[in-house]
């Protein structure tokens, strides 16, 4: 009886476990969207205040001035974490499985332009960023049987 | 090389750059050894990591090229045909099991992908 008791409690706690692993590897996709977004803002923010100033430099000076600016290194840091996210995502899920997550970059870039740059939404953009998210839940909910 | 071009040989280079990355770490964790938490070492010298690191490259470099050239509106939600490219691609050479539960959340994103770049 003990026995079985405790084969039981193993086997709850390996779930909870697994389950824990799948949480981690999520915040850890979100996380790696989030960062890559506020990367691709900081440099782009960068190299708009740049474009025009250097806009008749040589092609090599022109890239120096680009990697030099610190809105550019400090969003190439950020993207950096962002990408170390994703790879330690990659490594405890199936490719198949995260990759579509990588949508959700497109509803922070639609969120962050109504916040930064007080852009509208047309209503088929609201109900995108919706269908998106409901594939992400369906996903997340219903595709996360790991293949190994 | 036309933007059309670039932009499909941006979306096929992104799709095979996360198989790579995944047969690196795949390959980086198998070789861990007796230091298993220490896995990501192996990154560092991983023909595959390096080959993703190119390939990811490569395939930004061709975006940007593309859509200097194309509007974005048109090319962005082709990038969501890398979902479907990645899930074919992982079930060839990483034998990943795509069941049609993965399928139908990978269809939704893309009309979703679709609906958010319409104007």
């Amino acid at each position: 009886m003990s026995e079985a008791r405790a084969v039981m409690l193993a086997s709850l706690s390996g779930k909870k476990a697994s389950m824990h692993k799948n949480r981690v590897a999520e915040a850890a996709v979100l996380g790696s969207v989030l960062f890559a977004a506020a990367g691709h803002l900081l440099i782009k923010s960068g190299l708009n205040t740049l474009t025009t100033a250097s806009a008749h430099a040589g092609l090599a000076p022109r890239l120096l001035g680009y990697m030099l600016h610190p809105a550019v290194i400090s969003g190439l840091a950020i993207y950096a974490i962002g990408t170390a996210m994703w790879v330690f995502a990659v490594s405890r899920r199936d490719i198949s499985y995260l990759v579509p997550f990588s949508a959700l970059n497109y509803v922070v870039v639609a969120l962050g332009g109504v916040w930064l740059f007080r852009e509208r939404i047309p209503s088929t953009r609201w109900l995108g960023i919706l269908v998106v998210f409901a594939g992400v839940w369906l996903m997340q909910r219903w595709g996360s049987e790991e293949s190994r | 090389m036309n933007a059309m071009a670039m932009l499909w040989a941006s979306i096929l280079l992104g799709g095979i750059a996360q198989i790579l990355l995944k047969r690196g770490v795949t390959a980086a964790q198998a070789e861990s050894g007796n230091k298993p938490e220490r896995w990501w070492l192996g990154l560092l010298t991983s023909g595959w990591i390096w080959s993703w690191a190119a390939a990811f490259t490569a395939a930004t470099g061709l975006w940007l090229l593309a859509v200097s050239q194309l509007s974005i509106s048109y090319a962005f939600p082709l990038l969501s045909a890398g979902y479907v490219l990645v899930a074919i691609l992982s079930r060839i050479f990483l034998g990943e099991k795509v069941s049609w539960k993965r399928w139908a959340a990978i269809a939704m994103i893309c009309a979703g992908v679709i609906l958010i770049s319409r104007q």
